[in-house]
C-alpha cells in the first residue's frame, strides 16, 4: 500500500490527487492522507506531495469539464470539512466521477457520493452559519472579526463579505487555525497565516466597544416578545458555541 | 405643553424597536443582488438570519418604527392613540446611521421600516421615503430594505418607496371586514387592498418590462409540480399584466416623461375577488365598488393601475427595480373568531390574486385591556399559528390547496397531527407510494418527505434502485414516512395501512412537539419542526 500525504490546503490536496492518479499504482493499492500522519501503517510506503499550482489547476479543470461544476463545488467544500479522511474520500469520489461523468452527484445510492455529499453539506452549513453569526468590531477604520469554525470556512465566508462590503477595510480571523482573510478597500481579499504574536494583538480588538455595540444589545433585548419567551428554541437555533464571538451574547 | 427631556438614541431605539416587534415578518429573502464597489451591501435570495432573540425568533433586519406617534386607534396595538405612552420619532439620519453601522458589523441584513400614522398617512409616508432616499443615496446602502406601505398615502409616495425598497408590505390585519371594523375602526379592507393591488400590478409590469414573467418566481418544487395554487394563478396574473403595455411603465430613463399619469385617486382597482362561497362573506364588505364602476374602469384602463417612477428617483444611479423581493402581508390570529379554514382560504386567495411572496400569521399577544379582545395574560395561540405556517408551506411548496386540508365541515386544524399527516391519513387509499416509480408530486405528499429529498429521490433513482437506508441519507424522516412508502414493493416494517393504527403511531411522534409548542413559554419548544420535516429554510 502506498500512502500519498500532503499538508492541509486545497492546492496541496488537489496536487496530491494528481500525483496519486499519475502514479498508476492502481486505485486499490493506494491511499491519500493528510499530514501530520500520527500512526504509520506497518506495510505502507509514504510519499509526501508538495503543492503545485499547475497540477492542482489541471485537476480542478478536469473535475469541472469531465464531471460537473456541482461536483467541483462539493469537492471544494469537502476538503474544507474536518473529517480526518476527507482527502481519501475526495479521491474515491473522483475515481467514480471520472468513470461516470455528469451524473455523479446524483448517484446517491453510491457510498462514495453520499460521503462527499455529507461532508460538503457540513462545510456549507457551517459557512452559512458564519455568514450569519460573524460579528465585526470597529478598530479605527478597520472592521475585524474573530471566528472559530470547525470546518475551514474562512475563505468561503470571506468571499461573501467581500461582496457585501467591497469598499471597507476588514479582516476575518480564524483564531484556531491562525488564518486570516484580509480585505483592503476596493480590492480582492487575500488569505494569510498569522504569527502567535499577531494573533494575540488582534485578539484584543474583540474587546473594542462603542456606541453601536451598546445600541445593538439594546435592540436585541427590546425585540424579543416576553409572552413568547423561549430559550430552548433560541438555543437550538443558535448553538452556544457559535455565540462565543457574538456581541449580543458577550 | 408637556415638557420632556430629549431622549437619547438608545432610549428611542428601546421604544421604537419594542413597538415594532409585533410585526412578525423578519426575513431578508427574495432579492438576489451582488455588491457594488463604492456601495455597502448585497442581498442573498435565501435571506440571512443574524441572531435569535430570547423568544427564539430570528433577527434578520433592524426592525423599527420611524415613530410610535399614531392618530389611529387599533384596539390591539400598543401605539394606539388612546394609550398613554411615551411617544418619540427617529430622524432620517438616525435611522441611516443605525442601519449602516449595524450592517457593517454584520448584525443585520438590512432595515425593516414601519411606522405609526403620524399626523396623516401622507406625512408619514413622506418621512419614510425621505429616510429611505437618504439611505440609498447619501449613505450608499445597497442591502435589503423592507418598508411598510401606509394605506391612504398618495400614490407617488408609495411608488417612491417601492423603488427604494426590496419588499413592501401592507398588513391585512384581520381576515374579515367585520373584525377589522370592530378592532381597527380607522381601517378598511378597501383602503388596505388598494395599495396591495397597485404594488402587485406594478411589480408585474416591471417584471414584464425587463423580460421576466409577470408572476414572481416560485420555488423549484412549485415549478416542478405543474399543479398547485400558483400555476392556476399564473395565467390570471400574466393575462392581467398583458392587458397593459409594458413599455409605459418600464424604468424611465433620464428626461423621459411617463406615458401615463399616476393612478388617479377616485377610481378603484379591480381586485379580482371571487364573490362566491366563503369569500363572499369575507371580503365584500371592504369592497363597496359596484360592478358597474368596476366594468367602467376596466374598459377605460384595462382594469389596471400602477405606479410610475417619481422625478427625483430618475437619477441614473438610483434606477432600481420595483419591489424586487415582492410583497407580503400579515394577519393577526386569535383576536377574532375566524376559523382556520377561513384564514387558509384567505391566504390562498392572497397568493393567487396579489401574487404575494409571503403571508405571515401573528399569534395575538394581548397588550391592551379591552372588552373586544381576549383578556390580558391570555397565552398567544402558538400551536394554531404553527399549524397555519405548516399549511402555508403545503400551499406554497407542496402543491396542496386549502380545500384539500380543511373544509366548512372540518374548519380547524387537528391539534394532534400536522396538516400533512392529517391529510395522508384521510387518503390512505393513495398509499403506500412506491419510491422507485411514483411521480414527484405524489412523493412530495408523503409525510416526512420534503421538496429537497423528493428531488434527490427522483434524480438518484435513475442510477440505481433506492432502499430505506438511501432515503435516510437523503434526508427523509423515516419515522414518519415509513407508514406510507415502499421500496421495491417492500415496506420498512410490516405495518398495517390502517388509519387508526397509523394515527396512534403518528400522534405519538407528534405529541412531544405539540406539547412543546403549547408550553413554549416554559421554554422547551424546538423551533418549527419545519426545519426537520420540511427541510426548507423557514425564513425563505
Ligand atoms: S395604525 Fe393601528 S396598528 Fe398601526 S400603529 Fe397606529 S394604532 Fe397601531
Amino acid at each position: 500500500m502506498t500512502v500519498f500525504t500532503c499538508e492541509d490546503t486545497f492546492e496541496a490536496m488537489m496536487t496530491c490527487v494528481y500525483d496519486a492518479w499519475a502514479s498508476r499504482l492502481g486505485h486499490d493499492n493506494l491511499r491519500l492522507q493528510l499530514e501530520p500522519v500520527w500512526q504509520q501503517g506497518l506495510f505502507c510506503d509514504y510519499v509526501h506531495v508538495d503543492a503545485d499550482f499547475a497540477k492542482a489547476a489541471k485537476v480542478v479543470r478536469a473535475i469541472q469539464r469531465k464531471i460537473s461544476y456541482e461536483a467541483y463545488r462539493q469537492v471544494f467544500l469537502a476538503t474544507m470539512s474536518f473529517e480526518p479522511d476527507r482527502l481519501d474520500a475526495v479521491y474515491r469520489f473522483l475515481v467514480l466521477g471520472f468513470a461516470s461523468g455528469r451524473k455523479l452527484t446524483q448517484m446517491l445510492s453510491r457510498p462514495e457520493v453520499v460521503w462527499i455529499f455529507e461532508l460538503s453539506r457540513k462545510a456549507n452549513t457551517e459557512a452559512n452559519y458564519f455568514r450569519e453569526f460573524t460579528r465585526f468590531s470597529q478598530v479605527g477604520s478597520v472592521y475585524v472579526a474573530h471566528i472559530e469554525p470547525k470546518c475551514n470556512v474562512t475563505a468561503i465566508s470571506a468571499a461573501h463579505f467581500a461582496d457585501r462590503m467591497p469598499s471597507e477595510y476588514w479582516m476575518l480571523i480564524d483564531d484556531n487555525r491562525r488564518l486570516a482573510a484580509v480585505h483592503p478597500k476596493n480590492q480582492a481579499f487575500y488569505m494569510t497565516r498569522l504569527t502567535q504574536e499577531e494573533l494575540e494583538q488582534l485578539r484584543r480588538t474583540e474587546e473594542e466597544e462603542d456606541l453601536y455595540t451598546d445600541l445593538w444589545r439594546e435592540f436585541f433585548e427590546s425585540i424579543a416578545i416576553e409572552a413568547r419567551r423561549n430559550s430552548q428554541c433560541q438555543r437550538s437555533n443558535m448553538p452556544i458555541w457559535y455565540r462565543k464571538h457574538a456581541t449580543e451574547f458577550r | 405643553m408637556e415638557i420632556r427631556p430629549e431622549l437619547t438614541l438608545q432610549e428611542k431605539l428601546h421604544i421604537l424597536a419594542d413597538a415594532a416587534k409585533y410585526d412578525v415578518a423578519c426575513t431578508s429573502s427574495g432579492a438576489d443582488r451582488r455588491g457594488r464597489e463604492g456601495y455597502l451591501g448585497n442581498s442573498v435570495a435565501a435571506g440571512i438570519c443574524h441572531s435569535f432573540a430570547a423568544d427564539g425568533r430570528c433577527i434578520s433586519l433592524l426592525k423599527i418604527l420611524l415613530t410610535n406617534h399614531c392618530i389611529y386607534d387599533c384596539k390591539y396595538c400598543l401605539n394606539r392613540a388612546s394609550n398613554d405612552t411615551l411617544r418619540t420619532a427617529f430622524t432620517p439620519r438616525e435611522v441611516c446611521e443605525l442601519t449602516v453601522e449595524f450592517y457593517k458589523r454584520n448584525y443585520i441584513e438590512g432595515l425593516f421600516l414601519s411606522s405609526g400614522v403620524w399626523k396623516n398617512p401622507a406625512y408619514t409616508m413622506e418621512r419614510i421615503c425621505e429616510t429611505l432616499y437618504l439611505l440609498r443615496s447619501e449613505y450608499r446602502f445597497n442591502g435589503y430594505i423592507h418598508v411598510k406601505a401606509i394605506p391612504g398615502a398618495p400614490d407617488e409616495l408609495l411608488a417612491a418607496a417601492g423603488y427604494l425598497a426590496d419588499r413592501m408590505s401592507v398588513n391585512l390585519e384581520l381576515p374579515t371586514g367585520e373584525s377589522l371594523r370592530k378592532l381597527a375602526p380607522n381601517k378598511t379592507h378597501k383602503a388596505i387592498l388598494r395599495p396591495m393591488r397597485m404594488v402587485s400590478d406594478t411589480i408585474a409590469e416591471h417584471r414584464l418590462a425587463i423580460g421576466k414573467s409577470a408572476q414572481m418566481e416560485r420555488s423549484g418544487s412549485t415549478r416542478r409540480l405543474g399543479g398547485g395554487i400558483f400555476s392556476e394563478a399564473g395565467r390570471q396574473i400574466e393575462e392581467r399584466a398583458a392587458r397593459s403595455r409594458p413599455d409605459d411603465v418600464g424604468l424611465l430613463r433620464e428626461g423621459q416623461t411617463p406615458a401615463r399619469g399616476v393612478f388617479s385617486g377616485e377610481s378603484r382597482p379591480d381586485d379580482g375577488f371571487p364573490r362566491t362561497g366563503i369569500l363572499k362573506k369575507t371580503w365584500t364588505e371592504g369592497h363597496e365598488s359596484s360592478d358597474s364602476a368596476r366594468r367602467g374602469l376596466r374598459s377605460q384602463d384595462g382594469g389596471r393601475e400602477s405606479f410610475v417612477l417619481p422625478a427625483e428617483l430618475r437619477r441614473r444611479d438610483l434606477q432600481r427595480p420595483f419591489v424586487p423581493a415582492g410583497q407580503s402581508t400579515q394577519m393577526i390570529i386569535g383576536a377574532t373568531p375566524e376559523t382556520d379554514y377561513h384564514l387558509l382560504k384567505t391566504t390562498q386567495h392572497l397568493y393567487q390574486t396579489y401574487d404575494l411572496k409571503r403571508v405571515f400569521f401573528s399569534a395575538y399577544v394581548p397588550l391592551n385591556e379591552d372588552s373586544a379582545l381576549p383578556a390580558l395574560g391570555t397565552p398567544p395561540p402558538l400551536l394554531r399559528e404553527h399549524r397555519l405556517y405548516q399549511a402555508d408551506w403545503l400551499l406554497r411548496f407542496y402543491g396542496f390547496h386549502a380545500d384539500e386540508l380543511l373544509s366548512e365541515e372540518r374548519p380547524d386544524f387537528n391539534e394532534l397531527l400536522d396538516p400533512k399527516c392529517d391529510w395522508a391519513l384521510r387518503h390512505l387509499e393513495l398509499f403506500p407510494v412506491e419510491i422507485n416509480t411514483a411521480d414527484y408530486g405524489m412523493i412530495l405528499r408523503v409525510p416526512g418527505i420534503g421538496p429537497k429529498s423528493a428531488l434527490r429521490i427522483i434524480q438518484s433513482r435513475r442510477h440505481g434502485k433506492l432502499d430505506f437506508p438511501h432515503l435516510k441519507k437523503m434526508g427523509v424522516v423515516l419515522k414518519r414516512a415509513h407508514y406510507f412508502i415502499t421500496c421495491s414493493g417492500r415496506m420498512m416494517y410490516a405495518t398495517p395501512i390502517e388509519e387508526r393504527y397509523i394515527a396512534r403511531q403518528l400522534i405519538g411522534t407528534n405529541e412531544k412537539e405539540n406539547w412543546q409548542i403549547r408550553h413554549r413559554n416554559e421554554g422547551v419548544f424546538r423551533q418549527m419542526s419545519l426545519f426537520e420535516d420540511f427541510q426548507m429554510n423557514f425564513y425563505g
